[in-house]
């Protein structure tokens, strides 16, 4: 940083052309601009991908994990080499590319009707026991979480922000915004949700033999790490993996008919 | 002759070619404007966000062979294996919210790591609980299929 403000003449320069480049100044801004912010968003996971790679695995170089790191860590220098707010930065130079591959999260999501309906068989058989199971199971949970963000001192909006985790970020997200939330906390917590499964998963399915009931193993997984969930069923056999499919859709309907209901009852909105 | 050829049609529509993507895109983009018209019904208490009507939609439209797979699995499946991209500006959006970050991060990253655990323990056990119902009680079958 030291660096940075001793060079501050010339990066009056530099400023303005990069400003204008990022659409930071008045006249990018207009212009909203979106190449910087897929460029990143693209580079970054990239990075991240490479990483996972060379890393063999390690848990922490999930490449949406290293992407949202990393992201939020460029975007934190370049807005103080610019002088500016790391919020201010991010809201006028990366979100209209951002946005743009956000709103693909709506094909994106709607487009897990395909698995779902490829284990149809499966979901005709069971559907009573995988409706039933996931509504009392969030149900119980939510009171767990509930309690556990109260006891460790979240406040309303830390709290509404936890409880839609289990859906996919494309609906837990409006969900935490409709009861009082912060729905970038959520989609963090969406995150490492899967950063989570994905490191203790194996150890948790056998420290709490999860395995003994197949089914349950998928539905648990798949509602607790999401598609990297489904990933680790997959691994456990063919009944946890298309139960954790499933339960990567379904979990996502019933969180929106659950949570809002379960935000009224403790008085959250 | 004409009951035979009907037959071979019938067989061989599995084996149709799939739609060519703009279609596909097509398909998807207008269950997507319907979902967006629905959204807005539902109460502000009781949100309903788009994608969830899309999802249900959609798997709707290809229960009832409305739509079939080859109509939407190409566009599909792509669209599905970048889904941990797509999420990338999800994450970085906590750019703008790094000062709740500053107060509680400590305490938001242990309540999520509760909160997987306690997800698939209790989901995992409700599922077991009610699948040995079905077992004991209602004596149905338990197997799933391949």
């Amino acid at each position: 940083m030291i660096i940075l403000t001793e060079t501050a003449p010339h990066m009056a320069v530099w400023g303005k052309w990069l400003g204008d480049a990022l659409g930071t100044n008045a006249a990018g801004a207009s212009a909203g601009n979106a190449i910087f912010g897929i460029f990143l968003s693209l580079l970054v996971y990239l990075i991240g991908q490479w990483l996972f790679k060379i890393g063999k695995g390690f848990f922490l170089f999930q490449p949406l994990f290293v992407g949202m790191v990393l992201g939020i860590f460029i975007l934190f220098l370049l807005a103080k080499a610019f002088g500016t707010d790391t919020a201010t930065f991010y809201k006028s130079a990366y979100l209209p590319g951002g946005n743009i591959i956000f709103w693909f999260l709506n094909p994106a999501t709607i487009a897990f009707a395909i698995p779902l309906y490829r284990r149809n068989d499966v979901v005709k058989k069971f559907w009573l026991e995988i409706v039933l199971s996931l509504i009392v199971g969030l149900f119980v949970s939510l009171f767990v979480i509930y309690f556990a963000a109260k006891l460790i001192g979240l406040d309303k909006v830390g709290i509404a922000s936890m409880l839609p985790q289990a859906a996919t970020t494309a609906i837990a997200m409006p969900i935490a915004t409709a009861i009082g939330g912060n729905s970038a906390v959520t989609a963090m917590a969406c995150i490492l949700n899967a950063v989570i499964i994905y490191a203790l998963g194996d150890w948790l399915v056998k420290f709490f033999r999860i395995n003994n009931d197949p089914v349950g193993a998928g539905l648990g997984l798949g509602t607790a790490g999401h598609t990297v969930g489904s990933a680790k069923a997959v691994q456990l056999g063919s009944i946890q993996g298309s139960m954790a499919s499933i339960a990567v859709v379904v979990i996502s309907i019933v969180v929106d008919i659950v949570v809002p209901s379960f935000a009224k009852l403790m008085g959250l909105m | 002759m004409a009951a035979n050829d009907k037959v071979t049609k019938a067989e061989t529509a599995k084996e149709e070619p799939a739609s060519p993507i703009l279609i596909q895109m097509g398909i998807f983009a207008a269950i997507l404007f319907v979902s967006s018209l629905i959204s807005p019904l539902f109460p502000a208490s009781f949100p309903v966000p788009t994608p969830v009507i899309g999802l249900v939609l959609l798997y709707v439209l290809l229960a009832t062979h409305i739509v079939k797979l080859r109509n939407v699995e190409k566009f599909g499946d792509f669209m599905i294996s970048l889904i941990a991209f797509l999420f990338v500006p999800s994450g970085i959006q906590l750019a703008a919210s790094l000062d709740i970050l500053k107060a509680q991060g400590v305490q938001i990253v242990i309540v999520v790591l509760i909160a997987t655990i306690v997800l698939l323990v209790v989901v995992a056990y409700t599922t077991a609980g009610f699948i040995w119902i079905r077992k004991n009680v209602f004596h149905r079958d338990v197997n799933v299929d391949d």
